[in-house]
């Protein structure tokens, strides 16, 4: 006796109708998640390495300090000077009150500069710093 | 009559978009940076015009002194860098139990020519310390690390074994 092989009638093929919708959900969440960087940094810096390290939960509170070679110092686009850091930083605080200053230094620089930096964040009320570091491997 | 052709449907043809929306998932994927900012948290003092000094007690104080060449001073005993971490977890495990006045005080200070490395290294030296003796006492306490703690545990344990680091200003060179 033959027997027939029973075939479904169905075709068998995975539908692909479906896949530009999953690419543009892909999409969707690398657009959201990506920040496109803002600021173009104008110093040459290498970070330090660390271990103890933790991550700063909210992005929107950073503000960010450029510390280079050289020892010049950048805020927003721009090189500012010592002096200037106070009035520049004092502004952010009031748009921002609980503004983190993330320290981007490099690690080659003087202590002494590190400290008057700190000064004049004191004196601008940011009290909330960030030593930008690497993880040690 | 001349008869009018028959227009075929007019339909875009999407079997292109998948490829399209391939393109721009490629572009963001590149261009996406997810750095996340990590670095070593700290919080600055006030700025007050005058400073009142207060005395604290020698067993209270842990003092680190960073010279330009990255030696390391830690209460008059040179010690070296990577030590910092195991002489200071003792102290702040003796403190544990003592009420909150009596807690550790570490405190670092620098020349104006020590190297900013140096200082990072030694600051994240005292807060590895730190870090294990919270995660060791947690670990005794309720069995986990204190990272997994939920808040209420970790404000307790926070309570019990807090960072205290104070920043002294460097002094001039002579």
């Amino acid at each position: 006796m033959k027997f027939e092989k029973k075939r479904s009638s169905t075709k068998q093929e995975i539908s692909t109708a479906s896949m530009p919708d999953i690419i543009f959900m892909l999409l969707l969440f690398f657009m959201v998640t990506t920040t496109l960087r803002e600021v173009e940094v104008l110093v040459n810096y290498s970070l330090p390495e660390a271990e103890a390290i933790e991550k700063i939960e909210n992005k929107r509170l950073i503000s960010y300090i450029w510390v280079g070679k050289e020892a010049k110092i950048q805020i927003n686009d721009s090189l500012v000077k010592m002096d200037e850091i106070q009035n520049i930083m004092y502004g952010k605080r009031q748009a921002l009150p609980n503004v983190i200053v993330s320290l981007r230094i490099d690690k080659s620089t003087d202590m002494g500069f590190v400290t008057d930096i700190q000064q004049e964040l004191r004196k601008a009320y940011c009290l909330r710093i960030n030593y930008s570091a690497n993880i040690k491997i | 009559m001349i008869k009018k052709k028959k227009t075929p449907e007019a339909t875009i043809p999407t079997s292109s978009m998948a490829d399209i929306a391939f393109l721009l998932l490629i572009f963001f994927l590149v261009a996406t940076t997810i750095d996340v900012d990590s670095g070593i948290g700290m919080t600055l003092p006030e700025f007050v015009e005058d400073i009142e000094t207060v005395e604290v007690p020698k067993d209270r104080m842990a003092a680190l002194l960073i010279n330009e060449t990255s030696d390391v001073l830690l209460d008059g005993q040179p010690i070296s860098l990577f030590q910092i971490t195991a002489t200071l977890k003792p102290r702040i495990q003796s403190k544990i139990d003592l009420p909150k006045n009596k807690k550790l005080i570490v405190s670092i200070k620098t020349d104006r020519k020590t190297v900013y490395n140096a200082y990072i290294s030694a600051l994240d030296q005292v807060k590895e310390a730190f870090f294990e003796v919270r995660d060791e006492y947690s670990n005794s306490k309720y069995g986990k690390k204190f990272s997994d703690l939920d808040d209420e545990q970790k404000t307790e344990i926070k309570e019990a074994v807090p960072i205290i680091i104070s920043i002294a200003e460097p002094e001039k060179i002579k």
